[in-house]
């Protein structure tokens, strides 16, 4: 183990959500399970500060992430949420509209070929993304991701539109490719086979003791 | 000539009357063609005759008393009534940005008046022929314009939510995702005005120089009126649209780069 990621300390949301003191490894995957509505999302963008905690604290390698640049922090922790966006262009000029928006050069042909081949993407790189369907959306919107290289990378139900088969193919694909890379994966899923197959760490959220 | 220019036709009230009469003819379109309108064209042209007489009366008075504060008042109470339509078409949006609209429309209003009055026309500021109707229409036309700067940005930023999110989480910060949809309410704000500028003099002439005109101004004096309240018009309409959202954006995010949709 390399250290923590990230740890809580007696956290709340909202005065609604209360969750259990967490600490998540650097440099491995952790998977969280729960049922809906237990806050697994919710955490997700605790972690990246987009959202405020109402009690408690967050360390994000053991600095509270209330004194960090909410900016820096973002682009070290990428968070893949459920919803997908990609502007209605084509794959290479999403990429290249994403890098803009992070001041970074786009990147070559090839590197972006690398990203999607990770996804299970084959599709020539002008492609149109409007005309693509939900689950290749989803895997070029992580390839985008990806590709920036960030600290973490947290996938929020990152399967959800993948058949059982494509789910594995891309799931293993990621997680090699971040443990190769030193980058730690935190995934929200239901899904219990791919858990059981890829988890280092399993957290469930909501049903431990209190 | 059979005829020159000279002031409009003093009309009296039996002979003025009769133009309600065409109203009839709307009637009984509206009745043959089912639109079910007649009480709200009637309400219309009520309350039509109704404000414009009491506008009438005070605007006698005014133009016989021209006190300053009576100018002030007038001009005030314009300012006060288009804020108050503007927030009442945009009830959702917070304090701060409402801070923002009210301020914009009367800081731009009063400045692109004032350097008409005081600059173009060469009049004093409290001369009410001048300085009232052009505040009409140079606040009246800021004030649509910002109903439609508004009412673009508020949806564009509602259906755009997962974009918003994705660059949040990339960590793009709020004013550079931000700024794309004020100048795209910008753009649409601004597109009417300009429309009817490349229309103007060929589609339809213009209410003002109508006015003018009617009332035995000569047309090329009536001409570069029109003009000059046309780039009045623009200017104030582009100048409130710009200041109300590029200060009101920013009261949609905090400190912790978080943006608040909501706040909306």
């Amino acid at each position: 183990m390399q250290g923590t990621l990230f740890s809580t300390e007696n956290l709340c949301f909202n005065n609604k959500i209360q969750y259990d003191d967490i600490t998540i490894p650097k440099g491995e995957i952790t998977f969280i399970s729960g049922e809906s509505g237990m806050g697994k999302s919710t955490l997700l963008k605790l972690f990246n500060g987009v959202l405020t905690p109402s009690r408690g604290r967050i360390l994000y390698e053991g600095r509270d992430i209330i004194e960090l640049d909410t900016i820096t922090l973002r682009k070290e922790i990428s968070l893949v949420s459920q919803e997908v966006f990609l502007f209605d262009s084509t794959i290479k000029d999403n990429f290249k509209q994403f890098y803009e928006y992070r001041d970074q050069t786009p990147p070559t042909d090839d590197q972006i070929r690398k990203f999607l081949t990770l996804c299970s993407i084959s599709f020539p790189l002008d492609k149109d993304c409007t005309t693509m369907s939900g689950g290749e959306r989803q895997r070029v919107y992580i390839a985008i991701f990806l590709s920036l290289l960030p600290n973490a990378i947290m996938l929020d139900e990152p399967t959800s539109a993948l058949d059982d088969k494509n789910s594995d193919i891309v799931m293993g694909n990621i997680i090699m490719f971040c443990k190769k890379n030193n980058i730690s994966v935190i995934v929200v899923s239901h899904d219990k086979v791919l858990a059981d197959r890829y988890a280092e760490n399993h957290l469930e959220i909501g049903k431990s003791v209190v | 000539m059979w005829f020159k220019v000279k002031g409009a036709v003093q009309l009296n009230i039996l002979e003025f009357s009769l133009i309600y009469l065409l109203l009839i003819i709307v009637l009984v379109i509206m009745r043959k063609s089912k639109i079910d309108q007649t009480k709200l064209l009637l309400i219309a042209s009520i309350r039509m005759t109704v404000q414009l007489v009491l506008a009438g009366f005070i605007l006698t008075y005014i133009f016989e008393n021209p006190h300053p504060l009576f100018i002030l008042a007038l001009l005030m109470a314009m300012i006060l009534f288009s804020i108050r339509r503007v927030l009442s078409k945009n009830k959702n949006i917070n304090r701060g940005f409402k801070w923002a609209v009210s301020l914009s429309i009367t800081i731009s209003g009063i400045f692109v008046l004032a350097f008409f009055v005081l600059v173009v026309v060469g009049e004093t500021f409290f001369n009410p022929q001048y300085t009232i109707p052009l505040a009409g229409m140079i606040i009246g036309n800021a004030m649509t314009g910002i109903t439609l700067g508004l009412k673009t940005f508020t949806d564009n930023l509602k259906t755009g939510r997962h974009k918003i999110d994705t660059l949040l989480n990339l960590g793009v910060t709020p004013k550079k995702i931000l700024i794309p949809y004020v100048n795209n309410a910008l753009e649409t704000a601004l597109m009417p005005t300009i429309n009817s500028m490349l229309g103007m003099g060929i589609i339809f002439l213009p209410g003002m120089m109508t006015g003018q005109i009617l009332s035995g101004t000569l047309p090329t004096t009536a001409i570069m009126y029109q003009i000059a309240i046309m780039v009045a018009i623009c200017t104030s309409v582009c100048l409130t649209v710009f200041c109300s959202l590029n200060f009101g954006y920013r009261t949609l995010y905090n400190k912790r780069n978080q943006i608040m949709i909501s706040r909306l």
